[in-house]
C-alpha cells in the first residue's frame, strides 16, 4: 500500500517536472479579465480561421494572414509591435489604427471578445 | 434411368485394390509454386474468400480514416480532394471488391460439398473469375496512393463524371476497373448457375435441395440480369469520356437520369444478390441450430423468387427526388415496400424455426441473432425510405447511409460471419475459438449500433452524404463523435474474428467433423476430391434421414467411389429431377487460368492509363490462354459406358441440350441479350426524353437499302449455318468447313453494310444521342463478328484437325447456338435503328 | 461556419411541407419500433426457451404475409396520401403520371397554380443563383440567399448549368434534385418567420461539402421591401476610402466574372454583388458576412474552398483589400 503511494507521488513530481518543460507553459497568465474558452469560440464565431491558422478552431486553416500558433513565445505583435497583451487586445480590435497598411480589418467587436481572444492565443500552444 | 433410389447400396465392400488410391492420385494437389495453378474448387474458393476479406479490411480502413476526419467540424486530417477519393473507393471496394466476390466465392467452396459434387463443372473457369478479380483488384486499389483513385463517387453519376468535369485519369479507372470485375461476376454466375443445375447429386429434385443452392440459383439468374445493365452503363460512359459520344449530355440528345436508370437497374438488385446467399446461409444454419428441419421450405423458395422478380422493379425509388410526377413515383413506392414481404416472411419462417426446436447456443448463434437484431432494424429504415414523402427528407442524408449499413452489415456481413464459425471446421476439421467468437460477436454488435445508430439523427439533423467536412451549432457533433468510436469498436470486432482464424483456421486435407449435427451432404466426410462417393439423396436433410450415410459414402459403397475415367470427373445429372446421365470429366490444375486472368486484369488497368503496348499484350495473353485452355475443354468421347455402381453405366460425353456446355453457352448469351436488352433501352429512352427530334432534323436515319441489304447477308448466313448443321450427320465434313466459312463472310457483310448505312450518311457519333447510340449498336455488332470469327476459325482448325464429328460435336454446337443469336441481334439492331422512321 | 439557423427535419417550420413529413416520420419512427421490439423478442425467446410444438402455418400466414400486407397497405396509402397534399400541382392522370415516369409525355414544364411567388434557383459548382423574374420590372438576382413572404407559398423553379445538384431546405420540405437539361420544381411554404438552411444534397464534385444557403422567410411587406430594395442599382461611391475599394474591384478584374448593376462591371460567370452587403453568407453558406471574412475570402478564395472558380487574389495592397472589402461590405 505504503509502496504503491510513493510511486504515485513520485509519479506526481516527475510529471510536474515535464509540464514545467513544455515551452510557453512557463509563462504567467498575461491577460487579466480574458476568459481562454470564450476567446476560442468568439475566433470560431468570427470565422479568424479564414485567414489564419488557428490551433483548436475549427476550420482555422487560412494562409492569407499568418499563423498564430505559440502566440505566447513570440516577440512581436504583426512583426512590430511588442508582444504585450494590451497591444494584441488592440491589434486584435482595430489593426488599420495601429498600422494603416495592414491587411487586417478592423472588425466590430466588444473589448472584452478582443481580450477572450488574446487570452486564449497566448494559451494555446 | 434411376429416378427413384436404389433398393440397396449401389457398391459393395470391400472395394476394389487401388481404386481408392487411383482417386487420391488424380485429384492430388500440386506441389510449390504449382500450387497457384490449381483449379480445384476447395483450393480456389478459400484463395476468394481470403481475397475478399482482404479488401473487407482495405476498405474498412478507408472508412475508419474517413470517420477521423468527421470526429469533429472542420477537421483538417483530410482534404476534401482525398476524402472524396476516400468515400468513393470504399463504396466501390465494398460493393464490387468484398460483397459481391464474397458470396460467390463461399458459392464456389461450399456449392459443390453441399451437392455431393467432386468440383463445379467449370474449374478453370472458377480460377480464371479469381485471378482477374484478386490481381486486378489489387491493383485498382492501389490508386489511392497515387492520387488517382476516382472521387465521383461509387455511383458515378453523369455529368458530373463526364469528360468536362472529370478529365484525368481518375474516373477511367472506375470504369474500366470495374470492367473486369463484371466479366469475374459475370464467369462465376456462369460457374453456379450450371453447376447448380447439373451436377447436382441423383435423386436430388429441385424440391430436394438445399435452401443455400435455391438462393445460389435465384442471385446467378439476377446476374445474369442484373451486371448486363452496369457493363453497358460503364461502357457507354467511357465511350462518352473517351471519344465525346453524347449519351448522358442533355445539350447535346443524351440524358443524365439514363445513367441513373442503368445503375439502379444493376444497383438495387446488386443489393439482393449480395443479401439472398447470405439469407440462404441463414436458413441452413438455423435449421441445424435448432436440430429441426426449416419451416415453411416452399415459402422461403417462394419468398426468395418474389425478392429476385420485386429487386428489378423498384430502382426509381433511388430517384425519388429527381422530380418524377408523384403518382409514378408511387408505383416505385408500392414495389419498394412489397419487397419487404417475402423478407419479413423470412424472417418469420427462422424465428418458428428457432422455436419448434432446442437452439444450440453457440457463437454462429449469437452471429445469427446480431444479424437478426441488425437486419430487421436496416429493413425497418428501408420501409420508412419506400416511402416516398419521406425519402424527400431522408434521400442522400446520413439517414440512407445508416440504412444501408445497417442492410449491408446486417443481411450479409454478419451471416456471413455465423457462416466463417459455422463452416470453418468443415474446412480445418476443427471449431474455431468459441471464446473469441462470443468476444467478437458482442463487439461487433455494439460496434455496429454505435456507429450507424447515431448517424439517423445526424441525417435527420440536416447532414448530407458525402461531405468531407461539416458546420457545427447543428447539433451535429456529439452523433459523429459517437460514430466515430462505434467505428473503431466495430472494427476491433472484425479484428477478433480474423485474428481467430490466424491462430485456429488451418485448412486440412482429410476432414471427418460435422460438430453441430448438421443434415445437410456438405458435412459428410470430405478430402480433395469431395467424397468418396456420392449418394442418392431422397430427403432434405440427407444426414439427420440415414445417420450411417457418412460411413457409408466414406467406405465407397455410393455412386462413383473411384475414377472412372481415370481423370477427375463428377456426375452430371438432369436439370430438375436429377437422373444421372453422364460422367463429366474435369480438367485439372493448369498455369491456363491464371495467364488469362492476369492478362485479362492487365489488359483492363493498362488501357486506362492509356498504355498500348501493355494492353495489347494483356489482351492476347489473356486471348492466347483461353484458346489453349477451351482447346483442352472438349476431350473425345470414349464411346464406352462407365460404371458407377448398382447397375447405372454412363457415358463420358453427351451433345445437344443434355451437354453441361450447351448451358453455358445459353447462360452467356442471356447475358448477352440483356446487355443488347439494355442498348434498345438506351435507344428507346432517349427517344422519348430527347426534345430536339430524334435524330434531329440537320441528321440523316441510316440507308434503307444498306440496312436492307445487311439484314438479307444476315439471313443467307444462317441458312449457310443451318446447311452446314444438315451436312455434319452426313459425314460432309468439306461441305461443313465450306459452309461455315460461307456464313462466316456473311457475317461479315452484314456487319460491313451496316456499319455503310450510317458511314454513308452525314450521322457522326460525336454529334447527338441518337447517332451516339446508333453507332454503338453496330459496334456491338462488330464485337460480335470478331467473336464469330474466333468461333469459327477455333472450329474450322478443330474440322481441319477431325476433333469434331457427327458425335464430338459441342464446339460446332456452341457455335451454331452462338451464331444464330448473333444473327436475330443484328436484324433486330438494324430495325432499331430505322425505327424512327415509323415515326415520320 | 458557426450558426445555428433551423436546418432539421427534426425541427420543422410552422405549417410548412416538412412539418407534414414530420408527422408521417413520427408514425414511422413509432411504427416501426414496435416491430422491432416485438420480432426481436420472438427471436431471442426462440433461441433461449425450450423446444416447443409450434403452429407453422400460422407464424407464416400470420406473421409473415398477413401481418406485412396489412401495415404496408395501411402505411402506403396514408403515405400517397401526404404526397398528394405536398405536391398539389401537376396533373391528376394516372396513366399520363405513369408513363411520364418512363419519360413518355412531356414531365418538365407544367404550369403552376395561381398566386405562387415563382423564384428560379440555379445550381452551380458550388454556389446557388436565385432569380427573381418581374415582368415589367427589374429583374432581381442574387445569390445563396432566398427570401420568400410568409402568406404565400413559392414554387421554387430549379436548374443547373454543370452537374446534378439537389436543393435541400430541412426545416422547410423535402428535396428535389437540379437536372441538367430538365427543370425541376420544388414548392416552400410556412407561416413562420425565420432563417433556414438548405445544402447540396447530391454529391456535385470536390466541394459539395460546402455549398449552402439560406431562406429567409418574412412577414409581406418586409419582403416587398426587401425585393423593392434589391432591384435598386449599386452607385459609384463618395467616399474616398470607399472609392480605393472600387476601382481596386475594377483593377483586379473582379468585374469579368461578376455584376453590379449601377456600374460597369457585367460578368455573369460569378454570383451577382449587387447586393452583397444585404447577404448572410459569403461563399455559398460558408462563412459569415463581414468584412473580415470578406476579405479573407477575396484574398484567400482557393484557401478558404479549394478548387472553386474564384482565385484568389494576390495582387492587392492591404490598403486596397480593407478598403474593397469594405465597399463590396457597403452594397446592402
Amino acid at each position: 500500500m505504503a509502496g504503491r503511494m510513493f510511486r504515485f507521488i513520485g509519479l506526481l513530481l516527475t510529471s510536474s517536472w515535464l509540464v514545467a518543460c513544455i515551452p510557453g507553459r512557463d509563462y504567467e497568465p498575461r491577460i487579466i479579465g480574458g476568459d481562454p474558452d470564450q476567446g476560442r469560440e468568439a475566433l470560431a464565431r468570427y470565422e479568424c480561421g479564414v485567414c489564419h491558422v488557428i490551433p483548436g478552431v475549427p476550420d482555422a486553416i487560412g494562409k492569407t494572414g499568418p499563423a498564430l500558433d505559440n502566440y505566447s513565445r513570440r516577440s512581436y505583435v504583426a512583426g512590430k509591435f511588442p508582444n504585450e497583451p494590451e497591444v494584441l487586445v488592440r491589434w486584435i480590435a482595430d489593426a488599420p489604427a495601429m498600422a494603416p497598411q495592414t491587411a487586417m480589418p478592423a472588425i466590430a467587436m466588444s473589448d472584452k471578445e478582443a481580450r477572450d481572444m488574446a487570452a486564449y492565443l497566448y494559451e494555446s500552444d | 434411368m434411376s429416378s427413384r433410389p436404389p433398393d440397396e447400396l449401389p457398391n459393395t465392400l470391400p472395394r476394389p485394390a487401388g481404386e481408392f488410391e487411383r482417386l487420391q492420385a488424380v485429384w492430388k494437389r500440386p506441389r510449390g509454386w504449382r500450387v497457384l495453378t490449381q483449379v480445384n474448387n476447395t483450393a480456389i474458393g478459400l484463395w476468394y474468400i481470403g481475397a475478399a476479406l482482404l479488401f473487407l479490411v482495405l476498405g474498412g480502413i478507408l472508412a475508419l480514416i474517413m470517420r477521423t476526419q468527421l470526429v469533429v467540424p472542420g477537421n483538417d486530417l483530410v482534404d476534401y480532394d482525398l476524402y472524396n477519393q476516400l468515400f468513393t473507393m470504399h463504396g466501390s471496394v465494398m460493393m464490387f471488391l468484398f460483397a459481391v466476390p464474397v458470396i460467390e466465392a463461399i458459392g464456389i467452396l461450399l456449392l459443390p460439398a453441399m451437392q455431393g459434387a467432386r468440383d463445379l463443372p467449370f474449374p478453370r473457369l472458377s480460377a480464371y473469375a479469381f485471378w482477374a478479380y484478386f490481381v486486378g483488384g489489387l491493383v485498382f486499389f492501389t490508386t489511392i496512393f497515387f492520387d488517382l483513385a476516382p472521387d465521383g463517387g461509387w455511383f458515378m453519376y453523369p455529368p458530373l463524371t463526364s469528360y468536362e468535369f472529370s478529365p484525368g485519369l481518375r474516373t477511367d479507372f472506375w470504369l474500366l476497373g470495374i470492367g473486369f470485375i463484371e466479366i469475374s461476376a459475370i464467369a462465376g454466375a456462369i460457374e453456379i448457375v450450371v453447376g447448380i443445375l447439373r451436377t447436382r447429386p441423383p435423386g436430388m429434385t429441385l424440391d430436394k435441395m438445399p435452401i443455400y443452392l435455391w438462393a445460389m440459383l435465384i442471385v446467378g439468374a439476377m446476374i445474369i440480369f442484373g451486371f448486363p445493365p452496369v457493363i453497358l452503363a460503364t461502357a457507354l460512359l467511357e465511350l462518352e469520356r473517351a471519344f465525346h459520344w453524347p449519351f448522358f449530355l442533355a445539350e447535346k440528345g443524351g440524358d443524365p437520369l439514363l445513367w441513373q436508370h442503368l445503375f439502379w437497374l444493376f444497383g438495387h438488385p446488386d443489393v439482393y444478390i449480395i443479401f439472398l446467399p447470405a439469407a440462404g446461409l441463414v436458413s441452413m444454419m438455423v435449421a441445424t441450430m435448432a436440430q429441426t428441419p426449416l419451416i415453411g421450405y416452399r415459402w422461403i423458395v417462394v419468398a426468395m423468387l418474389a425478392t429476385g422478380t420485386i429487386s428489378f422493379a423498384l430502382w426509381v425509388h433511388h430517384m425519388f427526388a429527381t422530380g418524377m410526377p408523384h403518382l409514378s413515383l408511387s408505383f416505385f413506392s408500392a414495389a419498394s415496400m412489397a419487397v419487404a414481404i417475402p423478407a419479413g416472411l423470412q424472417v418469420f419462417s427462422w424465428i418458428a424455426t428457432l422455436w419448434r426446436g432446442n437452439v444450440q447456443r453457440t457463437t454462429p448463434t449469437y452471429f445469427l441473432l446480431g444479424f437478426f437484431g441488425v437486419f430487421v432494424l436496416g429493413g425497418l429504415t428501408g420501409v420508412m425510405l419506400a416511402v416516398v414523402p419521406y425519402d424527400w427528407q431522408a434521400h442522400d442524408t446520413y439517414f440512407v447511409v445508416a440504412h444501408l449499413h445497417y442492410v449491408l452489415i446486417g443481411g450479409m456481413l454478419f451471416p456471413v460471419f455465423a457462416g466463417i464459425y459455422y463452416w470453418a471446421p468443415l474446412i480445418s476439421g476443427r471449431q474455431l475459438s468459441e471464446r473469441m467468437g462470443t468476444w467478437a460477436c458482442t463487439i461487433m454488435f455494439i460496434g455496429v449500433n454505435l456507429t450507424f445508430f447515431p448517424m439517423h439523427i445526424a441525417g435527420l439533423l440536416g447532414m448530407p452524404r458525402r461531405v468531407w467536412t461539416y458546420a457545427d451549432g447543428y447539433g451535429l457533433e456529439i452523433y459523429n463523435l459517437l460514430s466515430t468510436v462505434g467505428a473503431f469498436v466495430f472494427a476491433a470486432g472484425i479484428g477478433i474474428v480474423l485474428l481467430d482464424l490466424l491462430l485456429h483456421f488451418r485448412p486440412a486435407g482429410k476432414v471427418n467433423t460435422n460438430p453441430w449435427r448438421a443434415g445437410s451432404l456438405e458435412w459428410l466426410p470430405q478430402d480433395e476430391y469431395a467424397i468418396r462417393s456420392i449418394p442418392f439423396v431422397t430427403n432434405r436433410d440427407p444426414l439427420w434421414a440415414n445417420p450411417s450415410l457418412p460411413e457409408e459414402v466414406d467406405a465407397g459403397q455410393h455412386y462413383l467411389p473411384g475414377t472412372a475415367t481415370g481423370v477427375r470427373e463428377t456426375i452430371v445429372t438432369s436439370p430438375i429431377d436429377a437422373r444421372p446421365q453422364y460422367v463429366l470429366r474435369l480438367p485439372g490444375s493448369s498455369w491456363l487460368p491464371v495467364l488469362a486472368g492476369v492478362g485479362t486484369a492487365v489488359f483492363f488497368l493498362a488501357l486506362t492509363v492509356k498504355w498500348m503496348v501493355i494492353a495489347v499484350l494483356g489482351a492476347i495473353v489473356a486471348l492466347v490462354s483461353i484458346l489453349m485452355w477451351l482447346w483442352q475443354s472438349d476431350p473425345a468421347p470414349s464411346g464406352k459406358l462407365f460404371d458407377i455402381g448398382g447397375g447405372l453405366s454412363l457415358p463420358d460425353y453427351m451433345t445437344g441440350s443434355n451437354s453441361h456446355s450447351w448451358w453455358s453457352m445459353v447462360v452467356l448469351m442471356l447475358v448477352d441479350g440483356s446487355i443488347f436488352a439494355c442498348l434498345i433501352f438506351t435507344f428507346f429512352y432517349l427517344w422519348t426524353v430527347t426534345l430536339s427530334g430524334f435524330p434531329p432534323e440537320s441528321l440523316e436515319l441510316p440507308l434503307i437499302g444498306s440496312s436492307v441489304a445487311a439484314a438479307l447477308a444476315w439471313a443467307v448466313s444462317v441458312a449457310a449455318m443451318y446447311v452446314s448443321n444438315r451436312m455434319l450427320p452426313q459425314k460432309r465434313m468439306g461441305a461443313v468447313g465450306l459452309t461455315l466459312t460461307a456464313a462466316l463472310a456473311g457475317v461479315w457483310i452484314a456487319f460491313g453494310l451496316s456499319l455503310h448505312a450510317l458511314l454513308e450518311t452525314n450521322l457522326q457519333p460525336q454529334l447527338h444521342g441518337y447517332a451516339s447510340t446508333a453507332y454503338t449498336t453496330v459496334a456491338w455488332q462488330g464485337l460480335h463478328a470478331v467473336l464469330l470469327t474466333l468461333m469459327a476459325g477455333f472450329t474450322l482448325v478443330r474440322l481441319w484437325l477431325g476433333m469434331i464429328d457427327p458425335v464430338r460435336r459441342v464446339v460446332f454446337d456452341n457455335t451454331r447456338i452462338m451464331w444464330y443469336y448473333c444473327a436475330a441481334q443484328g436484324v433486330l439492331a438494324l430495325l432499331v435503328m430505322s425505327s424512327p422512321r415509323l415515326a415520320m | 461556419m458557426e450558426s445555428s439557423h433551423s436546418a432539421s427535419v427534426l425541427h420543422p417550420a410552422s405549417d410548412s411541407g416538412a412539418a407534414l413529413i414530420d408527422q408521417l416520420g413520427t408514425a414511422l419512427y413509432v411504427g416501426g419500433a414496435i416491430i422491432f421490439v416485438v420480432v426481436m423478442a420472438l427471436a431471442i425467446y426462440g433461441v433461449f426457451a425450450k423446444a416447443r410444438a409450434i403452429n407453422a402455418r400460422g407464424w407464416i400466414l400470420g406473421g409473415g404475409l398477413a401481418f406485412p400486407i396489412v401495415t404496408l397497405t395501411v402505411l402506403l396509402m396514408y403515405s400517397l396520401a401526404v404526397g398528394n397534399g405536398l405536391n398539389a400541382i401537376g396533373s391528376s392522370n394516372a396513366l399520363q403520371l405513369f408513363l411520364e415516369c418512363f419519360g413518355i409525355g412531356d414531365a418538365r414544364e407544367r404550369t403552376p397554380a395561381d398566386g405562387l411567388l415563382r423564384v428560379h434557383v440555379v445550381g452551380k459548382q458550388w454556389w446557388w443563383e436565385v432569380r427573381y423574374e418581374q415582368p415589367g420590372r427589374q429583374e432581381v438576382i442574387l445569390a445563396n440567399e432566398i427570401r420568400m413572404p410568409t402568406d404565400r407559398a413559392v414554387e421554387l423553379v430549379l436548374s443547373t448549368t454543370d452537374v446534378i445538384h439537389s436543393f435541400w431546405a430541412p426545416s422547410l420540405a423535402g428535396k428535389v434534385d437540379m437536372i441538367p437539361g430538365r427543370t425541376t420544381r420544388l414548392r416552400l411554404q410556412t407561416s413562420e418567420e425565420g432563417t433556414f438552411r438548405a445544402l447540396c444534397a447530391e454529391y456535385c464534385g470536390g466541394q459539395h461539402a460546402l455549398m449552402a444557403l439560406y431562406v429567409v422567410t418574412q412577414e409581406t411587406t418586409d419582403f416587398d421591401a426587401w425585393l423593392a430594395s434589391q432591384a435598386r442599382p449599386a452607385n459609384e461611391p463618395t467616399d474616398p476610402f470607399l472609392k480605393t475599394g472600387y476601382d481596386a474591384f475594377f483593377r483586379g478584374e473582379c468585374h469579368e466574372c461578376h455584376t453590379i448593376r449601377g456600374t460597369p462591371a457585367e460578368g455573369t460567370s460569378g454570383p451577382d454583388l449587387t447586393h452583397v452587403g444585404s447577404r448572410k453568407s459569403l461563399a455559398a453558406g460558408t462563412l459569415n458576412n463581414h468584412i473580415g471574412t470578406m476579405a479573407g475570402w477575396i484574398a484567400g478564395a482557393q484557401d478558404v474552398k479549394p478548387g472553386n472558380k474564384m482565385p484568389s487574389s494576390l495582387a492587392y495592397s492591404g490598403v486596397e483589400l480593407r478598403a474593397l472589402s469594405a465597399w463590396l461590405g457597403s452594397l446592402e
